[in-house]
């Protein structure tokens, strides 16, 4: 399912003393399949972006075109809803979204608000948070018993039932201790490889060179570059400039290239396995 | 919610942003007592001059004025029709059936309307151009000569700040949490009445939800940092009276000692 944004703009609260411009001439493209990572600073607009992917905001001009459906600035809120179901979106800090009495309710709101029938909305809600790693024991409680890490697998298994052919994540791994962090990005690692094209926003360099094939940056509204990772980390000094940063094993590797190691040029590795995999080489390299 | 224009703050510079919050508010009140006294043209005239030189004074643009007017606009019409058609006395203008239209009608429909409109002006110019937690300090050393006979101020004033300090956060939240469920294909405001009803629910308990939490973290927050009630508390924002809330209170007494003169006069 591809994604098109042509010159979208959006203003929020136009014509109020309150009025600020929030995005400017976006033109992206989301290919189907692809795992994309949205990264910028705090306030470049990624959020309100993100809202745009599935038609919660409508764009004050230009146009979101998400597979057959154009989301234009006077789109009909019924025009918009379908997309609202190919498209799912996990909010930042999705806990504070549950309130069903029962963790399985809940999970099955989603499906059942697009007209799936109870039994096979539960059905799903079953096999989702299995997937997610809640076990059948937890089903009949209420969600508000839970821990926080259950209660955001718990939220995230809500738009998951949905069946989304999108994955749209906003730093899904907040406020999550290391173990849980790595266990949440390989879940949606192996949710992409099942064909859902994923879309994460994040601050983290090292989840955007571990997962992502597609980085776009995003400064006060403007998208500034976009491409690969692997390449896009290599303007070190642009990445840094714009206080992004660049993953740890890039800057490992700079610091041992600053000592003398030679690494081939543009070709810095911005993954551990990358990084292991240069050392190596260039051990053999000297050692013969 | 977000174009209510009501109850918003506009930063400024100007003479009425520097002004006391006690002396506006205590201004608003005796406003709109004067309000009342004003019973002919020449009243409400002067009462208009007023509040426009206060709008003029404040800088900030008219239409925000007109903007926080809209939604009380319902109800103005409402009260200034019902005035015109069910007031008696007079001279007849216009007559369908038993509903007359008379002088006198058209003349209390007349003052009603004004004095929406100058209460309603005057009360935007009160909350632009106060910061609210200036405000809640306010009410708070206005309330004081009522610790005489018991009434908790100091928990009253804390109260106000926090929730006028929470209110763009919990409407922040109510955003992101209607966003998240209409994500999950919930529709606001539609079906029928006991459909719209439902559909507040998964917006209502998370919000409590996450209200309890918040006031939970906060008082630990606090309590951790030392609260222990009001006695005993040193104030870091003092309040300062100027010339400017001096001048403001004697010409509203001006104002209201004119109006009963020209009353008493005609």
């Amino acid at each position: 399912m591809a994604i098109h944004f042509d010159k979208v703009t959006y203003t929020y609260q136009p014509n109020t003393p309150f009025e600020s411009r929030a995005l400017f001439d976006i033109d992206m493209r989301i290919s189907d399949g692809s795992f994309t990572a949205l990264v910028g600073h705090t306030g470049s607009g990624k959020s309100t972006l993100l809202q745009h992917l599935n038609g919660l905001l409508l764009p004050t001009s230009g146009s979101v075109t998400v597979d057959d459906i154009t989301i234009k600035p006077d789109s009909k809120a019924k025009a918009v809803k379908p997309v609202r179901q190919k498209v799912g979106v996990v909010f930042q800090f999705p806990e504070t979204q549950l309130f069903d009495e029962t963790v399985l309710k809940d999970v099955s709101f989603g499906p059942q608000n697009f007209g799936v029938s109870k039994s096979v909305a539960e059905e799903t809600a079953r096999e989702k948070l299995r997937l997610v790693g809640i076990s059948d024991d937890l089903f009949d409680r209420s969600p508000f018993e839970l821990s926080g890490g259950q209660m955001r697998r718990v939220a995230i298994a809500g738009i998951l039932a949905m069946n989304p052919s999108v994955l749209v994540l906003d730093e899904p791994t907040a406020g999550l201790d290391p173990k849980a962090r790595i266990d949440m990005m390989q879940l949606f690692e192996s949710i992409h490889a099942a064909g859902v094209t994923t879309i994460l926003v994040t601050h983290l360099m090292d989840d955007v060179a571990d997962y992502a094939d597609t980085m776009f940056v995003l400064e006060k509204g403007r998208i500034v570059k976009f491409g690969k990772p692997s390449e896009l980390f290599q303007d070190v000094d642009f990445m840094m400039a714009h206080q992004l940063g660049v993953p740890k094993a890039t800057q490992f590797a700079l610091l041992l290239a600053a000592r003398g190691m030679q690494f081939e040029k543009d070709n810095l590795p911005i993954t551990r396995k990358a990084l292991i995999a240069a050392i190596t080489a260039s051990q053999e390299a000297t050692h013969g | 919610m977000d174009k209510l224009i009501i109850g918003r703050y506009i930063p400024g510079e100007s003479l009425i942003h520097r002004m006391d919050p006690r002396s506006k508010l205590l201004a608003m009140f005796a406003f709109v007592v004067i309000i009342f006294l004003a019973n002919d043209v020449i009243g409400y005239g002067i009462l208009a001059v007023f509040t426009f030189v206060g709008v003029a004074l404040s800088q900030i643009k008219l239409s925000y004025f007109l903007k926080g007017l809209r939604p009380m606009l319902g109800l103005i019409l409402f009260t200034v029709i019902f005035q015109m058609l069910f007031t008696t006395g007079g001279d007849v203008l216009f007559q369908v059936w038993i509903l007359k239209i008379t002088t006198y009608s058209v003349q209390n429909a007349f003052y009603i309307f004004m004095r929406f409109v100058l209460i309603i002006f005057m009360s935007t110019l009160l909350t632009l151009t106060t910061p609210p937690l200036t405000l809640a300090d306010g009410i708070e050393t206005g309330l004081a000569p009522l610790k005489k006979i018991k009434v908790p101020v100091h928990e009253i004033g804390l109260m106000l700040s926090i929730s006028l300090r929470f209110i763009p956060t919990l409407m922040d939240d109510t955003t992101m949490i209607m966003n998240a469920q209409k994500a999950r294909g919930m529709d606001f405001g539609e079906g029928n009445l006991v459909q719209k009803v439902k559909s507040v629910i998964p917006i209502l308990i998370p919000l409590f939800v996450s209200s309890f939490r918040r006031a939970d973290d906060l008082a630990i927050a606090m309590e951790s940092r030392g609260y222990q009630g009001g006695e005993g508390r040193t104030k870091y924002r003092v309040l300062k009276w100027h010339l400017i809330d001096t001048v403001l209170l004697v010409s509203l007494a001006v104002l209201a000692a004119a109006l009963i003169a020209w009353n008493t006069l005609k």
